[in-house]
């Protein structure tokens, strides 16, 4: 490790830096990558400074043997703080921001008046600094670099991982994501932890850094708000990114500390950063990246000029057996939303293999059945039984695990990710569970098979109504699925995309996959349905062939409202 | 032979001053000036107080340079802002001694950036003086000495230097409400009010903390009232006290005796309700201080130069009066080890006693400290007079109870 | 240890009360701004203090009366709420990047502040400032009453206007679905300045209400970001009620608190009721 034999003064600047670094990507871990908004950075950090200031000072543990219990209290603290409002799904955004703000406030106030400070603060001049390095100076340099670079790496590895793409995934849908089988819960536990560890342990180290602990010089919202602008302005979505503004922030701050300069320089700074702001809106990293991902975009749209219709298979698809068991048993299924019922006890049965059209009026109950089957809503009562295992009680991303996987009737891209990771997304999270790696390899031939190879790098927002639905096709299918659940795949469509779509359909049931398809284009579902559905006000209306069932009275009245006899 | 003398003593001081005054003036020319690094909390949270300090420097150096600086050489005063951050003033002061290279350190302003600098002088075996240390007992390095006159066990002296002034008047004090700040600096000397009063036989009716940065001072107001003490001890900094102060009038409640740590100067003596209000000094702008070496000259220039840095209250009180007794103590030592060695100059101020604004102090005590020259004060007339003890008391003034 | 007496009781919830509303008041502009035109904006702050300062030298050294500054202070606020969103506008800043801009603008305000009136205190001394009445045994101070009054009188008045005027149904809509509500003839550029004027006038009149009240230093501008916030998100963005309720709820029940214990503890109630109200209430955002 580099020590530099710099003066300690630049030992000393370097480790603002560093600190600076570590408490930035720290915060950016879950909050950057997964948009959960904490305001209670300051909470954590001084959780680590205070295990640091009472162990070293107060009770006299060597120094070194505070750090694990600096990043240990906090980590501990964020995951039990967590595992209560993860739970909670409304507190998203900025309540989880208020939240975290409210804790902050708490833990200052219980600091203050035990005999963890109390009032007085803790002094640290007795303390003994690991001698790393010739100077003292020195030393908190290395410790400040070893843990950043600790902290870098483990952010890097993170985005990595499936944990990172669960993240982001989280970060822009995180309904989805579950339904998608991202564990969202876990992931944003795990993610809180590794943060609020990461900040603890930065604080234990800045503990003895400024030998003198206060809680007021702790617990207060410029760690919060410092570390927010690091990341807002380095790019919250790079794991480099809050590295790079928590970098330039310090030195910018460093620059105005000659005394006749003070006010002015703050002004500059604020300039600054109004400046950065409007003009890099995604961050320093951000615009590097995007800059990046247009040079690639357009370098594949050259490469690879669409096939005129792309019929390969993903090597890895097996075709599986039409058996006709049935796949899913629902029995006695019911939800009710604030008093309305939207399914009120339906049965029904879908075979292996088969496609089961499930037709209604508005109101009647499709769309709920699919959010109930996918764990997007959790049943009041019945049983869903898929391939012999009950289903009512398990969690969305369970539920996709196990092989299930669904559209979305207004398509739910993850608008910050990639076509080619969107796709990549469910092969790693679905039935399939792939690697990363192998996860993208065969989201290519995903997107092949759908014809969006062209686009793969594009943002979904970039694409057209049709090509949105088909990458929503894309990603149930990379899941590799047993059950795929269509939500009116079709509306809106053109009637020629119509008929590319009923084709890509057909060549999916080839492969074996059963399908339920939730549609209104009659002419579509008639046509391709082997069995269908009719639900009416959440039962179920009528059941059987597709000619048969559409010929009955009451689906008749049901969608007629009345009978031309 | 009168005329005699006189030409040859002309003639003596001539050559005198050929050999003397040429030298120096070379040696002036040649020699870079003394550098004093310090840093002060200009932006922040702090920065109402620093630039008090930082008016009181530039006032003090160039007086320096006009009596012809330290060591025959001129002085230049090295000032940077470490926006109100411990961890910054670190940094800097590393950066003063190791790149920079400052001849001399000065101490920064309040408590944990001063604690900052100590660290790092004692690291670097520099001394340091500074102005407005609270807590001796967090003072542990050796060549570090303070300007600010607070005796070594200020919880104990200063509550009863209080409880004498209140304890000669007629009807003195029988109950006490203790209320205070959890600010470090205060919230000790407050503890200390409390066992003091209690060994002195006085009721204590009210304990009360409240956490530095509290914005409704209603509440404790009504319980202060409540409680109906003789006397009430507020340990408050800053605006804190006139807070507590105006939440009182607010609801007609004016406290019989009151005290203030450390309140805000001027507001505090410019509003109409901190009528007798008392505190604690070392300096105020009148006699017996007004009488030391250099004062009168000192309040006379930081009028003019704190009108001119906008500084609403422009009387020379606690701050300026204990920024200017640092750098006095810091031109005795250098002056008197005739050396910009440290060592020489730490063990100089440690042996001797100083004459200042503030008195003639000593650095023998524990922690550095001498004896506690804090005097109680009471505002009279919109200003701060001292009215304890009585050798002290402005001309004429006596402690002031309604 | 004696029961608190009644009146103790009841004059703390009284000042929590006016610490509440004053909360309120500057929250109101700030949950609005966050919650119709998405922009954190953290200027807000330094707007108010700018403002109070401003009222500071109209009337400690122009002789106005305080109160009578607000003619010059509010059009002004506005002017500079107006110009501030014009340029966040013109750059589609994202409500993330609002907070680090608008912070940008707050250093620069703070700045300005501190080169104009200097770091010390200033404080405004007015004839309202002594003024009080009494009902029984309990005092109302008349800056905080009037703080007060005007306070929730904001806050139902843009509640009214929001509910009942075509413009304030018009803002709804363009928060709801600006692209629907431009379809249907709403000029929603025209609007986003005009209520970005709003609430830069109404940081202007939580300025001068806090002239009246506190001394101010430039770094009180953070002093009062936290629990600020806190009302603000508790109340719910861009509801003109909310935050005047949560921030008093707070503020009474930190005053309540500091009346019958160690005043230090204060803030764990509040925070602790915030923190339970927002795990139990039910959905909303």
């Amino acid at each position: 490790m580099p020590a530099l034999r710099l003066p300690a003064f630049y030992e000393s600047f370097l480790y603002l830096v560093l600190h600076w670094i570590v408490l930035a990507t720290s915060w950016n871990l879950l909050s950057g990558y997964s948009g959960y908004f904490s305001f209670g950075h300051g909470a954590f950090y001084g959780a680590g400074v205070y295990t640091t200031a009472v162990l070293a000072g107060k009770m006299d543990v060597p120094f070194a043997w505070t750090l694990p219990a600096a990043a240990l209290l906090p980590a501990l603290l964020g995951v039990a703080l967590g595992a209560i409002v993860f739970r909670v799904r409304n507190v998203r955004g900025e309540l989880f921001a208020l939240l975290t703000l409210a804790v902050t406030f708490v833990l200052a106030t219980i600091v203050l008046n035990t005999p963890i400070d109390g009032g007085p603060g803790v002094y640290l001049s007795a303390v003994a600094v690991p001698s790393l390095a010739p100077t003292a100076s020195g030393s908190f340099y290395l410790m400040a670099l070893a843990l950043a670079v600790v902290t870098l790496a483990i952010a890097y590895a993170v985005t990595k991982m499936r944990l990172g793409v669960g993240l982001f995934a989280i970060h822009d849908d995180e309904d989805a994501a579950e339904v998608m089988g991202v564990p969202t819960y876990r992931y944003k536990l795990v993610a809180f932890g590794l943060s609020c560890g990461l900040a603890g342990l930065a604080g234990g180290i800045q503990a003895l850094f400024v030998s003198y602990v206060t809680s007021n010089g702790t617990f207060n919202i410029t760690v919060p708000l410092t570390v927010v602008l690091m990341s807002v302005l380095g790019g919250t979505r790079h794991w480099a990114g809050p590295a790079i503004g928590a970098t330039v922030i310090t030195i910018l701050l460093y620059a105005s500390t000659a005394a006749d300069q003070a006010v002015a320089g703050k002004a500059v700074v604020g300039a600054i950063l109004v400046g950065a702001v409007l003009f890099m809106p995604d961050g320093i990293l951000g615009l590097a990246v995007a800059r990046l991902r247009r040079m690639r975009a357009a370098a594949s749209s050259i490469a690879q000029a669409p096939p005129a219709y792309a019929t390969r298979l993903p090597a890895t698809a097996a075709p599986r057996a039409r058996t006709g068991e049935p796949l899913v048993v629902v029995r006695g299924l019911r939800k009710s939303f604030r008093g309305v019922r939207a399914l009120d006890g339906v049965d029904l049965d879908v075979r292996e293999g088969e496609i089961l059209g499930v037709l209604g009026p508005n109101g009647s109950g499709k769309s709920t059945l699919i959010n109930v089957v996918s764990g997007h809503y959790r049943a009041d009562a019945g049983s869903i039984v898929f391939a012999g295992r009950e289903l009512l009680h398990l969690r969305a991303h369970r539920i996709a695990r196990a092989g299930i996987a669904r559209t979305y009737q207004i398509p739910r891209p993850f608008a910050h990710m990639t076509v080619r990771d969107n796709v990549a997304l469910t092969a790693m999270f679905g039935g399939e569970a792939l690697d990363p790696g192998e996860a993208r390899a065969q989201a290519g031939e995903w997107l092949a098979f759908t014809d969006l190879a062209a686009r793969a790098d594009a943002l979904p927002g970039d694409l057209n109504l049709h090509q949105t639905k088909f990458l929503e096709l894309a990603r149930a299918l990379a899941s590799r699925p047993r059950l795929v659940l269509l939500d009116e795949v079709l509306s809106g469509l053109t009637p020629g995309e119509i008929d590319e779509a009923v084709e890509l359909i057909r060549r999916i049931r080839a492969r074996g996959t059963t399908i339920v398809l939730v549609e209104h284009v009659m002419r579509v579902v008639t046509a391709l349905s082997d069995r269908i559905v009719v639900l009416d006000q959440g039962r179920v209306l009528a059941e059987g062939l597709a000619d048969d069932v559409m010929s009955r009275r009451e689906v008749a009245i049901a969608y007629l409202g009345t009978v031309h006899a | 032979m009168k005329k005699h003398t006189s030409v040859w003593h002309r003639l003596g001081l001539a050559v005198a001053v050929t050999f003397f005054a040429v030298p120096v003036a070379l040696a002036q020319g040649a020699q870079p000036p003394i550098r004093i690094g310090s840093t002060l909390a200009l932006t922040g949270p702090l920065a109402s107080t620093s630039l008090v300090h930082k008016v009181v420097g530039e006032i003090y150096v160039e007086q320096l340079n006009k009596r012809g600086g330290l060591l025959g050489r001129q002085v230049e005063w090295i000032v940077k802002d470490d926006q109100s951050k411990p961890d910054l003033a670190r940094t800097l002061y590393e950066q003063l001694v190791t790149s920079d290279k400052v001849d001399l350190l000065m101490g920064p302003y309040a408590t944990g950036a001063i604690l900052s600098a100590m660290g790092v002088a004692q690291r670097f075996n520099k001394v340091l003086v500074h102005h407005t240390f609270g807590i001796p007992s967090l003072a542990k390095y050796e060549m570090q000495f303070p300007a600010w006159s607070l005796g070594a066990d200020p919880a104990n002296t200063v509550p009863n230097t209080v409880l004498d002034a209140l304890g000669a008047l007629p009807k003195p004090p029988k109950t006490i409400a203790v209320v205070t700040s959890k600010f470090p600096s205060v919230h000790f000397m407050s503890l200390g009010a409390r066992e003091v009063a209690k060994k002195r036989g006085l009721t204590e009716v009210l304990f009360l903390e409240w956490d530095f940065g509290n914005l409704d001072y209603g509440p404790i107001a009504a319980r202060v009232k409540d409680a109906r003490p003789d006397f009430v001890w507020v340990g408050a900094i800053g605006l804190e006290g006139t807070q507590l102060l105006e939440a009182m009038s607010k609801i007609d409640y004016a406290p019989p005796l009151h005290f203030y740590m450390y309140p805000a100067p001027g507001p505090m003596s410019k509003s109409p309700l901190a009528k007798n209000a008392l505190s604690m000094t070392v300096f105020e702008e009148h006699p017996p201080f007004t009488n030391a070496a250099g004062a009168a000259e000192f309040i006379s220039l930081y009028h003019v130069r704190a009108a001119n840095a906008r500084i609403p209250d422009t009387s020379v009180e606690v701050q300026a009066a204990a920024s200017y007794t640092a750098w006095q103590i810091l031109e005795a030592g250098v002056r008197g080890a005739r050396s910009l060695d440290d060592k020489a100059i730490g063990a100089w101020i440690k042996a001797n006693r100083i004459d200042t604004i503030q008195g003639r102090l000593r650095f023998d005590g524990p922690s550095n400290y001498g004896d506690d020259l804090m005097r109680v004060k009471q505002v009279q007339n919109g200003r701060w007079v001292t009215v304890w003890p009585k050798e002290y008391a402005a001309p004429g003034a006596t402690l002031q109870v309604p | 240890m004696n029961l608190p007496s009644g009146t103790l009781l009841a004059q703390s919830a009284l000042s929590g009360l006016f610490i509440g509303g004053l909360y309120g008041l500057i929250g109101l502009g700030l949950g609005l701004s966050w919650g119709l035109l998405h922009v954190i904006n953290l200027a807000h702050f330094g707007l108010a203090f700018l403002a109070a300062y401003v009222c500071y030298q109209l009337a400690s050294v122009g002789g106005m009366d305080p109160l009578a500054t607000l003619a010059i202070v509010v059009p002004l606020c506005f002017a500079l709420g107006v110009a501030m969103h014009a340029l966040l506008m013109r750059f589609r800043v994202s409500p993330l990047n609002s907070l680090l801009a608008t912070f940008g603008i707050t250093a620069i305000i703070e700045a300005g502040i501190q080169s104009v009136w200097t770091a010390d205190f200033r404080k405004l001394e007015s004839s309202y400032a002594a003024q009080k009445f009494r009902i029984g045994e309990l005092f109302l101070p008349l800056p905080e009453l009037l703080t007060l009054a005007i306070a929730v009188a904001l806050a139902f008045g843009i509640w009214a206007a929001m509910r009942y005027t075509d413009l304030g149904k018009a803002m709804r809509a363009l928060a709801e679905d600006a692209p629907v509500a431009s379809a249907f003839g709403v000029n929603a550029r025209m609007h986003a300045l005009l209520l970005a004027g709003v609430c830069g006038a109404l940081a202007g009149v939580a300025g001068v209400c806090l002239a009246l009240t506190y001394t101010l230093t430039p770094a009180q501008i953070y002093a009062w970001v936290g629990v600020v916030f806190a009302a603000v998100m508790l109340g719910g963005l861009g509801s003109p009620l909310g935050p005047l309720a949560a921030g008093i709820v707070i503020g009474v029940s930190e005053a309540l608190t500091m009346a019958v214990a160690s005043p230090s503890w204060a803030p764990i109630v509040s925070f602790t009721i915030l923190i339970a109200l927002l795990l139990v209430r039910p959905g909303k955002t």
